[in-house]
């Protein structure tokens, strides 16, 4: 691979490299992992750069093999242990309004997402990112009523965990 | 659903709080080695080739010499080379699957060809059981239609033991080695499932309970 594609790619990544943290948020729940992963999705994405046609969004593309990486690829390593700090509670920004009782019901919901299984968390993933029921279909590679089914059931799961 | 949309508003605000990469942390990145399962199913399955490939390449001579006198030669080659036939098949096919993985395609696809590649080298294995079960079958129909040679050959003179006793340690030693075979096969890819498929299998099979 040449030096040009090699530049223009670290590019195009650095402009990019949010949408991958967020995935690494998703599907890790400490920073080492986190590391991992972000490190595994990046080799991955630039593997495959050279067939990247461009015809679809780079963003989408990055969804694309960020998720399957995560769910596919990706072996998480033996010296990861479980832990409670999950990153998007570490990372948590303080928004101007910043309101307690909202702020821990973020963190409520965020920890529910960790339970949820690894297809369960790409679909909330992408609801999340606010894409449509027909990209998330092809992208997990389900038919869109299904993806609309299993939502459904991912959004009662999440109400329970927050309602018991 | 209230929370759901707070958390979406949150999450699609959450642009600064991850540490931002430098140019050069990027390409630092992309010079490391992947360990991604696909690479280890990839060097698994290659090794898997080279060790039924090459098993019979420790038999040692001497055992050829029984099979000459025998008579069990000619069965030998013929099944050599069917033998070798067979495995530069299943390694082409095993290559195709590989190269058909694309971590672009969509999750469902690329658990699928995951799946095939890995069966492709477990179909492998099974061939090789099965070729060594009924070589064995047909050796021991062969030795046991002249059972004067086949004592003849395996009991030097000095060792004098009874007929009938030769015969069943002779066919228990046979079933005692296929037995532990299978043992080891089964533990070595109970391991094998158990440490790289267990997590795909599970997301593979959650994505096809929805179809």
């Amino acid at each position: 691979m040449t030096k040009e594609l090699e530049k223009q790619f670290i590019s195009e990544f650095h402009d990019h490299q949010n949408i991958i943290h967020k995935v690494c948020s998703i599907y890790t729940s400490d920073k080492e992992s986190h590391n991992d992963l972000f490190q595994e999705i990046t080799i991955q994405l630039w593997k495959a750069y050279p067939t990247f046609r461009g015809d679809s969004k780079l963003s989408t593309w990055m969804y694309r093999v960020g998720l399957n990486t995560a769910i596919t690829l990706f072996r998480k390593s033996k010296r990861q242990v479980q832990t409670q700090d999950f990153d998007a509670v570490l990372y948590r920004i303080k928004s101007t309004e910043y309101d307690p009782t909202q702020e821990e019901q973020l963190s409520v919901m965020y920890k529910a997402i960790q339970q949820l299984s690894d297809i369960d968390k790409a679909l909330i993933f992408l609801y999340l990112e606010d894409k449509n029921y027909k990209e998330i279909s092809e992208t997990m590679g389900i038919s869109e009523v299904n993806a609309r089914v299993k939502m459904n059931r991912i959004k009662t799961r999440l109400k329970t965990i927050l309602n018991p | 659903m209230d929370e759901l949309e707070l958390l979406k508003k949150d999450w699609q605000q959450r642009k600064q709080v991850y540490p931002n990469l430098s140019h050069t942390d990027i390409y630092n990145l992309l010079h490391k080695k992947s360990s991604s399962i696909v690479k280890w199913i990839f060097i698994i399955g290659i090794a898997e080739f080279i060790f039924w490939g090459v098993l019979n390449l420790f038999i040692p001579d001497r055992i050829f010499d029984i099979y000459d006198q025998l008579h069990l030669k000619k069965i030998l080659s013929y099944s050599y080379i069917f033998h070798y036939t067979v495995s530069i098949v299943f390694l082409y096919l095993f290559y195709n699957n590989h190269k058909a993985i694309r971590v672009t395609d969509s999750t469902n696809n690329l658990m699928k060809n995951i799946i095939k590649t890995r069966k492709t080298v477990n179909f492998y294995v099974y061939y090789n059981i099965g070729l060594y079960v009924i070589l064995s079958v047909v050796f021991n129909i062969v030795l046991f239609s002249d059972v004067d040679l086949l004592l003849q050959v395996m009991t030097p003179e000095k060792l004098n033991i009874d007929q009938s006793k030769f015969f069943n340690m002779f066919l228990i030693t046979q079933i005692i080695v296929l037995v532990v075979m299978c043992g080891l096969l089964y533990l070595y890819y109970r391991i094998i499932y158990g440490i790289l498929l267990r997590k795909l299998n599970k997301n593979y099979n959650e994505l096809e309970s929805l179809e």
